[in-house]
């Protein structure tokens, strides 16, 4: 494939690339950076939970994740001074061991479907809970304040938003680029198969564990690092908006509203949630308190009825249908009439 | 340290009791309807309101109040069944996890908007009884009574009536059951009225231990689905069973340590057990 091929077919992209990374230097407001900042944050952990989630292993834990990577990020930054460029490895790394422990457990004896979506709910919970249970350290629930100081690459701080916009949109480019190699990859195959049916799987020699720990690992220790650049935007954690049910049921939500079997599903799930989201609170937000809540589960609830595979995939299965058909057409005249 | 302990214990039991009251509904519409009813602690937080409401505003007695409460959960049940889980019947389980978690936003908002954020309680004086060193709590010794009477009243109404055996074969195989002549939607909507009584039920053995608020529900519905899934789905000894080993462990934990670990601690006998028999303490293992 020539560079001008490769542009006219990824024309679109290719804009909205352009678009985004020259977008910052109209000076905009600050509002719709953060916004923007914030869906890409938001995205890049999403994308990652839908790494196990397009293999139908359902995760309704990843907050445990994410609650681990945060948490031991800042723990070892205010109280060790550890740079969260390290904080963010270890983080990664603490979460894949407890991804590896309840993995391995979980995938040896066969805990699968909803019990493995129960299992990894209560996860996320005891994560919670046990941040909450050594508050002296971790300041429970008041939540946890990042220690300032100005603006250093070594620090991961930065005092004005533009960094963290492109930082963040380096990441989630990152999280798309290896959902494109392990797309192409064996391990897809390998993995799809189990998804479809494990026994059958197995039968055929498919080394079922080792394949589904590999993207779990994966999963976790990217999570856990979304964590860790959520923590350092915000420069403060809390429990609540980390770990826990809450967050975990709202990153398959995202997921799900944007279509979790697409590349770019999860991200557009996670711009049409947040900027919905915002828009509803700022709109309505102020004049009629908890009603515009009550419209935006509204507006959940029918998404989630009237568009099951989410929004993009609905769309692009509609656009793949019709190319199909067009596709068939001459060949069906030629069959009529053809002979 | 013993009498803290054995006190504990009993509380612990007590505790069990209310928690199983909780789980029936929950653990009937599991097995039947085969959805996770995330909002179910939502439901006993409205009809809570509403008892709430009807005894300050309209100055109703408590079993009145009680018996109106249920009604009109039942009738919010059908409606539920009707509007939110018909049409997601054939989708995938996640969906239908989702659409009920969005349930909970609506729900947990509306009341914030109908009573506010305030810690709403009826005054209801019960004594406390005390045995040498041992309190009991009358409201949480009456929700024990209450959940014996409940757990027996519903297995008379699922073994001997025409409607209790359809529900449990709808439970047992769907598809044989269609071929007997059992309409599965009817099913479906009578067990989600029986959720919606239940939860009523609950709501009015509830109102004279806790003050209820907008967030009330989720405190619950974790440790509720917990239980549930413990005794095994549909299995309603199980629930009752795994409400009493939950109760009993939280609350000796909590006064060893704090109320946090000991539930981590729940939770985590709770991934242990799932690990070793996922299909619950008495449930069956179902063949694929």
């Amino acid at each position: 494939m020539n560079a001008t091929s490769f542009l006219k077919r990824k024309f679109p992209l290719v804009i909205l690339l352009l678009g985004i990374l020259i977008l910052p230097l109209l000076s905009p407001p600050p509002y719709l950076i953060h916004i923007i900042t914030f869906i890409f944050i938001w995205s890049y952990i999403t994308t990652v939970w839908s790494y196990m989630g397009r293999f139908h292993l359902v995760s309704l834990g990843h907050g445990a994740f994410l609650g681990i990577g945060a948490y031991i990020s800042i723990l070892l930054f205010n109280y060790y001074n550890i740079s969260p460029w390290i904080g963010m490895l270890l983080g990664g790394m603490g979460a894949a061991l407890l991804a590896l422990i309840l993995g391995y457990a979980c995938f040896r004896f066969g805990v699968i479907g909803d019990y493995f979506a129960l299992v990894t709910l209560a996860l996320g919970e005891v994560v919670a809970l046990i941040i909450n249970a050594f508050r002296d350290v971790t300041g429970g629930s008041l939540g946890m304040t990042l220690k300032s100081v100005g603006t250093s690459f070594y620090y991961f701080q930065f005092e004005k938003k533009i960094y963290y916009y492109y930082v963040s949109l380096l990441f989630l480019m990152f999280a798309l680029f290896l959902w494109q190699i392990i797309d192409r990859s064996r391990i897809q195959k390998a993995l799809h198969a189990i998804g479809e049916d494990e026994i059958a799987a197995a039968s055929i020699g498919i080394r079922i564990i080792r394949y589904k720990l590999f993207i779990t690992l994966i999963s976790a220790f990217l999570t856990a690092t979304g964590g860790v650049l959520y923590t350092q935007y915000m420069t403060y954690v809390n429990p609540e908006t980390l770990s826990g049910v809450g967050v975990s049921l709202a990153i398959p939500f995202k997921a799900i509203l944007g279509g979790m079997f697409h590349l770019w599903g999860s991200t557009i799930g996670t711009a049409m949630i947040v900027s919905l989201e915002e828009y509803i609170r700022i709109m309505y937000g102020a004049r009629f308190i908890g009603i515009s809540q009550v419209f935006y589960g509204i507006l959940l609830v029918v998404l989630i009825i009237f568009l099951p595979k989410g929004l993009y995939g609905t769309i692009s299965d509609y656009w793949q249908k019709r190319k199909r058909i067009s596709e068939e057409q001459p060949k069906m005249k030629l069959g009529f009439f053809g002979k | 340290m013993e009498q803290l302990i054995l006190s504990a214990t009993l509380n612990g039991i007590l505790l069990g009791g209310v928690l199983a009251l909780l789980v029936f509904g929950l653990n009937l519409i599991f097995g039947v309807v085969k959805i996770i009813h995330l909002a179910y602690g939502q439901f006993v937080m409205l009809g809570m309101y509403i008892i709430f409401l009807l005894m300050t505003t309209y100055k109703m007695n408590i079993f009145i109040a009680s018996l109106i409460s249920c009604i009109i959960l039942g009738l919010l049940g059908i409606l539920l069944q009707m509007i939110v889980i018909n049409p997601l019947l054939k989708s995938p389980r996640l969906n239908q996890l989702l659409a009920l978690a969005g349930l909970i936003i609506i729900f947990e908002n509306m009341a914030m908007v109908l009573w506010g954020a305030d810690y709403r309680g009826i005054k209801l004086f019960l004594p406390v009884i005390h045995f040498g060193f041992l309190f009991v709590r009358t409201s949480y010794l009456v929700a024990f009574i209450g959940a014996i009477i409940t757990l027996l009243g519903l297995n008379l109404f699922l073994n001997k009536t025409y409607v209790g055996l359809a529900i449990r074969a709808t439970a047992q195989d769907l598809d044989s059951t269609q071929l007997m002549g059992i309409n599965p939607k009817w099913v479906y909507l009578i067990t989600q009225a029986t959720g919606g009584i239940l939860s009523g039920i609950v709501a009015s053995f509830f109102m004279p231990i806790y003050t209820v608020h907008p967030h009330f529900g989720s405190a619950f519905t974790l440790m509720a689905f917990i239980i549930v899934i413990l005794g095994g789905m549909g299995n309603f000894l199980g629930g009752f069973i795994s409400a009493f080993i939950i109760g009993v462990v939280t609350s000796i934990s909590a006064v060893l340590t704090s109320t946090e670990i000991a539930d981590s601690i729940a939770l985590i006998i709770f991934i242990l057990i799932m690990l070793v028999r996922p299909q619950g303490l008495l449930g069956i293992r179902e063949s694929r």
